[in-house]
């Protein structure tokens, strides 16, 4: 199957013994098959074991769900001191990031950071508003996926002020307010 | 059916408009098929019609022979008009259990003018089961587990839908055969395609492309009854009675029937009954392929940048060639 070529799904892109199947394809009997119609796209394989390429069809239309993994941009909907909720808005895989319905999602007190995770306020990590860039780490429960934002990239990344104004970073805890100078504590993602 | 209580309905009757009555020496002649038995009709589908949708796809047959239309102004034989939007992946509502798999939910109605007498708002039990008959054929097709915790909810609405015979028998108090609904088996079809274009436009992974084909046992001419024929792709209309239907939803790569509908008495051809509708659905899925492929390829080149305008690339989408269906 040559690269670059126009897919339907059940269409056979090979044997199994010569590609691995990759995102977008399913494997039956002895074959790889395509189950979206894409473009086909071949990449060789990086692990040591295999050394097959990997056969992956990318949707036109981008990602779907969040998947383990994935770094993620969402709004804190609600706080507890235990976690706080969060509303998933768009996803950073190819393709149109914008998800067409926002996914239910929450940040636990144990993974806001990397270090002293018991001391941890969500009061002073998160306010509702905020928007915050996480990672994905488990698909939760039936009401949330888990997310994490304990690295250094990953945090809030817009805050408002409580007078209303928008806010710049200082350092890795505060926000600071630039027309009243008033700092703020947030887990501050670095920015990229 | 249960009364809608909840709307002021029109008055219960036909979908036509009124015209003057017609002498009854003088009933119009019964359309007749032109066709061979195993010609399909001409599909028009297109895949991609509700931005707001994550997938969507219109399906029509429209009607064949303009010429049989002289003398009458109430349409002979109607066509076939299918609409079909897919909401999904979506997260589940907040009280659904955890489920390690998509949970697939469809939905069919008919529109209040859809057919020649006016149906109501609320589902009734026919348009049910037709959505059991189509969530059965797409369940086989759907790779559910790469979706955990989520639903994708599947839309149809038929616009106009096939009737069960022709009108001029119910006028004379013939019946249309033995059984009824035979109509509707031509919409599930018609919908089991049109469900399989908006699933692949929204991205959801799928085993093939399923589609839908639809055959049956007629007798063959106005002589004495005889072991009857098999057709592809029947429209009730054009035939005085119909012994036996078949529906199915086929994958072609794998050759797997995922749904089979039959109804009526087929005697001696029931297994070439559905070796027909097999070969309907086959002659459907050419149809549906190029559609796909098209689709795949204008998306393409809306993502790279290639159009000046917005407007020229959706010019150029509307000019679909024709595919021919061979066997």
């Amino acid at each position: 199957m040559a690269s670059g070529s126009t897919v339907l799904p059940g269409q056979s892109l090979g044997l199994l013994a010569n590609n691995n199947g990759g995102p977008g394809t399913h494997i039956h009997g002895d074959r790889v098959f395509a189950s979206v119609a894409g473009i086909v796209t071949s990449t060789p394989s990086t692990s040591k074991s295999s050394k097959t390429p990997t056969l992956s069809i990318t949707r036109p239309s981008g990602a779907l769900l969040p998947e383990v993994g994935t770094t993620i941009l969402g709004k804190i909907t609600r706080t507890n001191p235990r976690q706080a909720n969060i509303s998933i808005l768009a996803i950073y895989i190819n393709g149109e990031p914008l998800c067409s319905e926002p996914f239910p999602a929450l940040i636990r007190q144990q993974d806001v950071r990397a270090t002293e995770i018991d001391k941890v306020k969500i009061a002073e990590s998160f306010r509702v508003g905020d928007v915050v860039r996480a990672v994905v780490i488990s698909l939760g429960d039936e009401r949330s996926y888990y997310l994490s934002t304990a690295k250094n990239e990953l945090g809030v990344v817009m805050a408002v002020s409580e007078a209303g104004n928008q806010m710049y970073p200082v350092s890795w805890k505060e926000f600071q307010d630039p027309d009243s100078g008033l700092k703020e504590a947030r887990k501050v993602a670095k920015p990229l | 059916m249960q009364a809608d209580r909840r709307r002021l309905n029109a008055p219960a009757g036909g979908t036509t408009p009124p015209t003057f009555a017609a002498s009854p020496n003088q009933t119009p002649p019964r359309p007749t098929r032109s066709r061979k038995p195993d010609e399909h009709r001409k599909i028009f589908l297109r895949s991609g019609i509700v931005p707001s949708a994550s997938g969507s796809a219109y399906y029509e047959i429209p009607p064949q022979s303009p010429k049989q239309q002289d003398s009458l102004l109430i349409p002979q034989s109607s066509s076939l008009k299918i609409t079909c939007t897919v909401h999904g992946p979506r997260p589940l509502p907040r009280n659904a259990a955890f489920s390690p798999n998509l949970l697939l939910s469809t939905h069919v109605k008919f529109a209040p003018f859809a057919t020649r007498t006016r149906r109501g708002y609320v589902r009734d039990a026919a348009e049910r089961d037709l959505g059991v008959h189509l969530e059965t054929a797409l369940r086989g097709v759907v790779i559910g587990e790469r979706w955990p915790k989520s639903g994708c909810e599947v839309v149809i609405t038929v616009l106009e839908g096939e009737e069960d015979g022709w009108w001029g028998d119910a006028r004379s108090g013939q019946g249309g055969g033995k059984a009824g609904g035979w109509g509707l088996m031509g919409v599930l079809a018609g919908c089991v395609t049109v469900a399989s274009a908006a699933l692949v436009d929204a991205g959801i992974d799928c085993v093939d492309l399923v589609t839908g084909g639809v055959a049956a046992v007629v007798q063959d001419g106005d002589g004495p009854s005889n072991d009857g024929i098999v057709v592809v792709d029947p429209t009730p209309s054009q035939h005085s009675e119909i012994r036996a239907a078949c529906v199915v939803g086929y994958l072609q790569s794998r050759d797997e029937v995922t749904e089979m509908w039959m109804k009526g008495d087929a005697g001696l051809h029931a297994e070439s009954l559905v070796d027909s509708a097999v070969k309907a659905a086959s002659l459907a899925r050419i149809v549906l392929a190029e559609v796909v492929k098209e689709a795949v390829e204008a998306k393409m080149s809306i993502g790279l940048g290639t159009s000046n305008t917005n407007g020229s690339v959706r010019e150029a989408e509307g000019k679909q060639k024709d595919v021919v269906m061979t066997g």
